[in-house]
């Protein structure tokens, strides 16, 4: 396993360093009915091996904030700024669309509470599909390199099934599979366990698990207050604001 | 409507499907035929775990069926390939999901063009443009270079047709297109399938959203892995759908030539009739006068009813009209009459319809004296 990502055994599980820093982040979004503030000065800092959860309720500004880290979403005011490894720091909605896309392939993998993925692709085609397709980060990405990631998650046994044949847990597991196909540092989920029963979700937490031990920061949104326990780190949002923040703990899953 | 005597874009034939679960076997589907002709506007309704998705998973080959055949555009698709079937389905479906399925890290754009380069249709340098004037035709133009996230669930279904559209199919197929969006999304969503089927396409979608079915040209249900006879479903509303599955299993089908009579005034009726395709004439034949028509009826109405509600013999003639063949479904007294125990609402709307024929017949009668 530590063959498949080039980067983790030169990334530390636990270097502390600092990764992402949200900045004054405000968002606004103009509708109909006058201009409506999803986000109201988000300051937070979070650190390269983190499993961070925001939790809040619908409408908090949970998926807002999300969009803003990956740049998905343009900002209103504030910063984004992400840390390289390599002391190089960008602040990245002042970057080009184009690059802003580079810099996203390269460092975001992206998971969704629908799972998002193509019926009609057997599930290794799925996770070789968006790499295969975008010119700007394209890299050597064979098939063998998507049954890796498919045995990551214990798929391998399924690589040539469509997604029908699968229960929604596995579904999910195809799509952190294929979130990971670049070996991005950082991993954003939007609700990932929302529509899997409980059993379920304890095996996609467990993946999870797995890659914050390999040092990969994870970014989850939930409305779930119950699933708190199971983040280092706590961002409770409500109404576009930061109502409490766990604060970051040097003591991490290894040490626990 | 469609020209009659072209051949079906869709072909089900006896198809069932039977799931291996660790509960034991279950049955999504049992013995299904079903003809769609090119143009129409397909709903498949039913209630949950009826097998209406699994149906639209055979006419995608997104599953297979156990036993039985899927015809689609002239090809047995369970007689080719996967690789075969997965070109065919690029080049004839476009498929629409509840959930969108659009790739979270690409834009609406180049989820657009995933098609095109997935079937290698259309040259690469053509595909750009053509996803943008799909994306335009969806009302996208302002949104191609975002990502899903950053658009609304309506925008992200409508990149998803435009999606579907993108290597020029015949056929549609959705499934729940409208269940995860707003009323105004699914009105704006439903208002790109209307403009499909102006342009030509067979568009299949299963529904729970009346303001789809009743946009649609055609209805099927389906309740309990069979579908339901579309005459009965339109003749008898009010019945519920495990009901109208019984009254399907019931059905005798009649055929009869044009102009030629099905009941004789004052003969002894035992069937309740249904008009699947064509028109009758209800006429009354007054002894050396010329003939009174009482009423034509087509398509989903019914005769016969009086008859067998009130006991006696037929009080007029019904005969299916000169320029055309009549098909018909029948069911018999005894059926008909559980038929009506089993739903009061069918039975109260039948004999509502039961008066109001008896008085019109009384005074038809008493003119055709007078005359």
């Amino acid at each position: 396993m530590d063959k498949l990502f080039s980067s983790s055994s030169s990334r530390p599980a636990n270097n502390h360093r600092l990764l992402i820093q949200l900045s004054q982040v405000v968002k606004v979004y103009k509708t109909a009915a006058g201009d409506f503030p999803a986000l109201r000065g988000i300051t937070a800092d979070i650190y390269a091996g983190e499993f961070v959860g925001v939790i809040g309720k619908s409408g908090a500004g949970k998926t807002t904030l999300l969009n803003m880290i990956t740049g998905a979403d343009m900002i209103s005011s504030g910063e984004v700024i992400f840390n390289a490894p390599d002391g190089k720091n960008t602040s990245i909605h002042n970057l080009s669309e184009n690059s802003l896309a580079v810099w996203r392939g390269c460092n975001v993998g992206i998971i969704h509470q629908s799972f998002q993925l193509l019926p009609m692709l057997s599930l290794v085609e799925n996770i070789m599909l968006p790499v295969d397709f975008s010119g700007n980060y394209k890299r050597r990405f064979s098939k063998e390199r998507a049954i890796e990631l498919l045995k990551l998650v214990e798929l391998e046994d399924h690589a040539y099934k469509l997604p029908a044949y699968i229960s929604g847990g596995q579904k999910q597991r195809v799509a952190i599979a294929r979130s990971l196909a670049n070996d991005p540092p950082i991993i954003v989920a939007d609700e990932p366990t929302g529509s899997l029963d409980t059993l379920t979700a304890e095996t996609i937490f467990e993946i999870f698990e797995k890659l914050i031990e390999q040092g990969r920061t994870i970014i989850m949104v939930t409305h779930d207050n119950n699933l708190s326990p199971r983040f280092t780190r706590r961002l409770h949002i409500a109404d576009g604001i930061i109502t409490a923040d766990s604060g970051f703990h040097l003591v991490s899953i290894q040490e626990q | 409507m469609n020209d009659a005597s072209s051949a079906p874009i869709i072909q089900l034939r006896q198809v069932v499907k039977r799931f291996k679960t660790a509960a034991g076997e279950y049955i999504g589907l049992r013995g299904v035929d079903v003809d769609i002709m090119a143009g129409q506007f397909v709903a498949i309704v039913g209630k949950s775990g009826s097998g209406k998705s699994t149906m639209l998973n055979m006419i995608t080959g997104i599953d297979h069926p156990t036993s039985g055949e899927v015809l689609v555009n002239g090809v047995n698709i369970y007689k080719i390939t996967e690789n075969e079937r997965s070109l065919w389905r690029g080049q004839n479906l476009g498929i629409v999901f509840q959930f969108f399925q659009l790739l979270p890290m690409l834009t609406l754009l180049e989820n657009t063009m995933l098609p095109m380069d997935y079937c290698n249709a259309f040259s690469p340098l053509e595909r750009p443009e053509r996803a943008m004037e799909l994306l335009k035709m969806v009302g996208l133009q302002e949104q191609a270079h975002k990502l899903p996230a950053a658009v609304s669930s309506g925008q992200q279904q409508a990149a998803a047709i435009a999606r579907a559209l993108a290597t020029d199919p015949p056929i549609i197929v959705a499934d729940e297109p409208t269940g995860n969006l707003d009323s105004r999304s699914s009105e704006e969503i439903i208002e790109l399938f209307n403009q499909l089927v102006v342009q030509g396409k067979t568009i299949i979608l299963v529904t729970h959203d009346p303001s789809i079915t009743k946009r649609t040209t055609r209805t099927l249900i389906i309740s309990d892995g069979k579908i339901i006879d579309e005459t009965v479903a339109k003749a008898l509303p009010l019945l519920n759908h495990t009901q109208m599955l019984k009254v399907t299993q019931l059905l005798e089908y009649k055929q009869m030539p044009a102009g030629a009579t099905i009941i004789h005034k004052g003969e002894h009726i035992d069937y309740f009739f249904m008009i699947a395709r064509g028109e009758v004439e209800v006429v009354l034949q007054p002894p050396k006068r010329s003939e009174l028509t009482l009423a034509h009826l087509g398509e989903g109405e019914f005769f016969g009813e009086v008859e067998l509600v009130h006991g006696g013999d037929s009080i007029a003639s019904v005969r299916a009209t000169p320029d055309s063949p009549v098909q018909l479904v029948a069911l018999h007294r005894k059926d008909f009459t559980e038929m009506l125990v089993g739903s009061p609402l069918t039975e109260e709307s039948i004999s509502r319809i039961v008066q109001a024929r008896l008085a019109e017949n009384r005074a038809a009668d008493r003119r055709g004296r007078w005359w």
